[in-house]
């Protein structure tokens, strides 16, 4: 895999990886550009290029990590794209993915006491990524949109360290979803149909994965860098 | 382990070249950077072999490599142009030019991943919980702590964790509910008057 940069065109990015789809669409991006590069498209939807460049390759290659002198945009606008990233999860994704969840259950005939503990098993797991999102969305954004905006510690000494919480837990459970479907479960239900509802799975966990290692290596990074610099 | 193959060459030709040649044969990611300085942008791998293709003869970025050979067993590749001349600078463990054939290029990589498997080639066993496993994962779907489980059994907590360990590698489940649904699905408990769906 080749790192993405500003002269590539924006449409061989999307033929590279499909999977960007939606992470452009959340910048507001929309298919059509004709053989505009990425730097151009960028241009026009207003977009930070270097921005635009971090997240896509941070995407793409899991082992990438931006360099500090990259990180030249506000983690306000970064919050932006996280939030925009949680609202898309939670309005379409797992409404989605719920939906295909669903379509399995009907499609079991006889003992699906199974099928009905992954579906209480899955309820569980949606239950803590929501408590996550919310947390960010209430307590951790909030937090740091005010730090930057003050430029001044809290006064109560807390610190983003303590405010962030973890991502383990919400990932472990999904990839034991998967890995109790996949390896454990007795096959009562329609073939194609678990197929749609596992592809979704995979495929949300891809984007989790790279939301998570945006907050983890991105923004936490550059927050905990700004408050040292406060602290001196 | 996790495997991460680097090219890093000025020459885009020669990136994806050798990238072809490597992917004819093996299934492998590989990342092409075209400048040395990239490479600091991944210096955050670890527990991973790591195979560093670099172009010979330019300046290396030695920060970034020290940083990963920290936090990987990474094997050194010097691309030569022409001749192997080692004169300064980043020692490496294998060289290619580019004359080398696909052959001997794909036989690099095959040792490369014998010498890294070498260390870690443990046994796997056939997947199948002990009995002792199948009395630990009944206790923790009923919902016991490590140490109460310890004192039921008769076992250290030490021994506990242990089993709890090869739980997890053998079925592939970490989380105290996961091994719930297991235990459930596979029968282990005997929960007549209980609704399962409240244990998860
Ligand atoms: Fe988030
Ligand atoms: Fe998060």
């Amino acid at each position: 895999m080749e790192l993405f940069s500003q002269e590539d065109k924006m449409s061989s990015l999307i033929s590279r990886n499909y999977t960007l789809l939606p992470v452009i669409n959340r910048f507001g991006i929309r298919l059509g550009f004709k053989e505009k590069t990425i730097a151009e498209v960028c241009r026009e939807n207003d977009i930070n290029t270097d921005f635009f460049l971090a997240i896509v390759n941070t995407y793409t290659d899991e082992n990438y990590f931006p360099e500090a002198e990259l990180l030249s945009f506000s983690p306000v606008l970064l919050i932006d794209y996280l939030k925009n990233t949680h609202r898309y999860y939670i309005e379409y994704v797992l409404p989605k993915i719920e939906q295909l969840l669903n379509q399995v259950l009907l499609s079991c005939k006889d003992n699906c006491s199974s099928l009905k503990m992954i579906s209480t098993f899955y309820q569980k797991y949606k239950a803590e990524l929501l408590l996550h999102l919310q947390l960010e969305d209430e307590k951790v954004f909030p937090y740091i949109i005010d730090l930057y905006k003050h430029k001044k510690l809290n006064t109560n000494g807390s610190s983003i360290e303590v405010i962030e919480n973890e991502h383990t837990n919400v990932e472990v459970k999904l990839s034991d979803l998967k890995s109790l479907i996949i390896r454990h479960m007795p096959p009562n239900y329609d073939d194609n149909t678990m197929n749609e509802f596992l592809t979704a799975l995979f495929q949300f966990e891809n984007d989790l994965n790279d939301h998570a290692r945006i907050e983890d290596h991105i923004l936490i990074t550059q927050v905990l860098e700004f408050e040292k610099e406060l602290r001196k | 382990m996790k495997e991460n193959v680097f090219i890093i060459h000025r020459s885009e030709i020669i990136r994806k070249g050798l990238a072809l040649i490597l992917q004819e044969y093996f299934k492998m990611e590989i990342t092409q950077l075209n400048s040395a300085k990239d490479l600091s942008s991944f210096a955050g791998i670890s527990n991973s072999t790591t195979i560093l293709i670099l172009e010979a003869g330019v300046e290396q970025n030695t920060k970034a490599i020290e940083q990963l050979q920290k936090n990987n067993d990474v094997f050194l590749v010097g691309f030569f142009s022409e001749t192997i001349n080692e004169s300064a600078g980043v020692q490496y463990d294998y060289h290619l030019t580019q004359y080398s054939s696909a052959i001997q290029i794909q036989k690099l990589i095959q040792v490369i991943r014998q010498a890294g498997s070498k260390q870690k080639n443990h046994l796997l066993e056939n997947g199948e919980l002990t009995s002792r496993e199948k009395d630990v994962i009944k206790l923790i779907a009923l919902g016991l702590a490590n140490k109460e489980i310890a004192d039921k059994l008769f076992i250290s907590i030490h021994t506990v964790i242990s089993h709890r360990k090869n739980i997890t590698e053998k079925l592939g489940i970490k989380s105290i509910s996961g091994l719930t649904v297991y235990a459930i699905m596979n029968n282990l408990l005997d929960i007549q008057d209980i609704n399962p769906e409240e244990l998860i």
